[in-house]
């Protein structure tokens, strides 16, 4: 059985202009342990998908699985990374939000620490833990935001274009210690993004959105490379290609 | 240089213009009193500074400026009390706000200064009107803050805490309300300049000591220099609060908001 299923997904808002139909009829299987990339352009509505299936919106059609229970609301079983940082929270220090989903659940302050400062250690910024958000650049806040997702063992994580602010060499860098943490901890990835190479860097599947409204799944493409990628490899440039050809109606497409 | 030196250093920087920009005041005054305005009905600074010493040394000076900080912090104190549970309820339920807006839009548009009538009214010239007063005219600029203060938390903060497994109560304790604490702060300190208007206003018509009370005396005597250390003593007593405010928003929230 697969770790998520999103069953027929359809989501519409409606507003005082009318009905906007971001996503129609979405459909996927996320297996434990996978990476998977959903790449689309914007305003596809990859975003949406992320946002229900992590539990913040809910679906207008359709539904959504998680280990086979329905999704309805946000939970500690999945864990989101954003692509601002403002989502952390700025008067605790960047071990205290690696540790806010410990201390959520009762963990005493000695146990906390000791696991925040694994996770940190994990996301490369140890010796870091006592600073505060406003001290830390743009790159180590995802890495704060990713090491507190991750300190909580959230079954899957969500991340919503969380490297789309950085410049473009922290974003290879950040794209190579997201590659690492997978490889320890096998954790289960669902990756939004509108950029191709990051998506052939990062996954396992590579899902493409047709363009919006009424945004959907046009093709998954499997991405067999080992890591790590070398971007320059004929390879990774065949892959790149054959997601790039995929996507570039979408991009270049008459409406 | 290390990052403490710099400190250090940008503090002394500040104190020094401090100093140069309030001895400039005084000399503008004593410049302007001495040179443009030649009137018995304006003096230097001078005169005025003997006059403070003596009515220092005469303990009066002191009294005043006791009788009118109690009242101003007893009423800061209420008014906070209240403006800050009901501004966070304003701001976290949505039947509170349809419910207590009215007021708040209704009765911040009438001023303190109006009420002193009703204030003596009911309360008569002692204490309580003025406490009174000066809560009333706290409350609902810590209310409007505050409720900003819980509208303005990111959502991206809440839905993180959602994801981590946070309960509702949860979200509100340790997101919502410490994301609100600069709203509170900046609220109270804009509250406490209020505060300096009604009190001076409420001793003037109606009490028996206060900085306002020897202003409304020293013009009845035609005591020219009195007035001009009431209103020095005001103007001291404000900056020095506000001082104490800011210094304390820097303990209290300064990792809260770099721009404090």
């Amino acid at each position: 059985m697969s770790l998520v299923s999103l069953q027929g997904v359809g989501k519409t808002y409606r507003g005082r202009t009318g009905a906007w139909e971001a996503v129609r009829d979405f459909s996927l299987d996320l297996d434990d342990g996978e990476f998977f990339c959903l790449l689309g352009t914007s305003g596809c509505g990859k975003t949406t998908v992320l946002n229900m299936v992590a539990g913040f919106e809910q679906p207008s059609a359709g539904r959504i699985l998680l280990g086979g229970a329905p999704v309805d609301r946000p939970g500690a079983d999945r864990g989101v990374v954003f692509q601002g940082h403002d989502s952390l929270y700025e008067w605790l220090t960047a071990l205290d939000n690696i540790g806010f989903g410990l201390r959520l659940r009762g963990m005493g302050r000695r146990e906390r620490r000791a696991k925040a400062e694994h996770y940190l250690h994990m996301v490369g910024l140890t010796g870091q833990g006592a600073k505060h958000p406003s001290e830390l650049s743009g790159g180590m806040k995802q890495r704060i935001q990713i090491a507190r997702a991750l300190a909580n063992d959230p079954r899957i994580l969500l991340m919503d274009e969380p490297f789309g602010a950085l410049d473009a060499m922290t974003r290879a860098v950040l794209q190579g210690e997201l590659s690492r943490i997978w490889a320890e901890t096998r954790k289960t990835v669902l990756f939004i993004t509108h950029d191709i190479e990051e998506a052939v860097a990062l996954a396992t599947r590579v899902g493409v959105m047709k363009r919006g409204p009424g945004g959907t799944l046009k093709a998954v493409v499997p991405v067999d490379l080992p890591f790590p990628r070398e971007r320059t490899s004929d390879a990774f440039m065949a892959a790149f290609r054959s997601v790039h050809a995929l996507i570039h109606d979408e991009i270049h497409g008459a409406h | 240089m290390t990052r403490s030196t710099v400190r250090t250093d940008s503090r002394l920087a500040t104190v020094a213009g401090y100093v140069a920009g309030f001895a400039l005041l005084f000399l503008i005054w004593h410049l302007a009193a001495t040179l443009l305005v030649k009137s018995i009905l304006f003096p230097p600074p001078w005169p005025v500074f003997e006059r403070a010493v003596v009515l220092i040394e005469d303990n009066i000076l002191q009294e005043q400026i006791v009788a009118s900080m109690r009242r101003i912090l007893l009423g800061f104190a209420l008014g906070s009390a209240i403006g800050i549970p009901v501004g966070l309820a304003i701001g976290s339920f949505r039947v509170v706000r349809w419910l207590l807006e009215p007021w708040t839009e209704f009765f911040r548009f009438i001023p303190a200064v109006a009420m002193i009538t009703v204030a003596v009214i009911w309360f008569g010239i002692g204490e309580e009107s003025k406490i009174f007063l000066i809560a009333y005219t706290t409350v609902f600029v810590v209310v409007i803050s505050t409720a900003a203060g819980v509208g303005a938390v990111g959502r991206d903060k809440i839905r993180a805490a959602q994801c981590l497994g946070a309960s509702r109560l949860q979200v509100f304790a340790l997101v919502a309300l410490p994301a609100t604490v600069p709203y509170i702060l900046t609220g109270m300190r804009l509250a406490m300049a209020n505060a300096f208007v009604t009190i001076v206003a409420a001793e003037l018509i109606a009490s028996n000591d206060g900085l306002g009370k020897l202003l409304w005396d020293a013009r009845l005597f035609m005591q020219i220099e009195d007035i001009f250390v009431a209103l020095v003593a005001l103007g001291l007593l404000g900056f020095a609060t506000d001082r104490v405010f800011r210094f304390l928003i820097r303990i209290f929230a300064g990792r809260f908001n770099a721009t404090v």
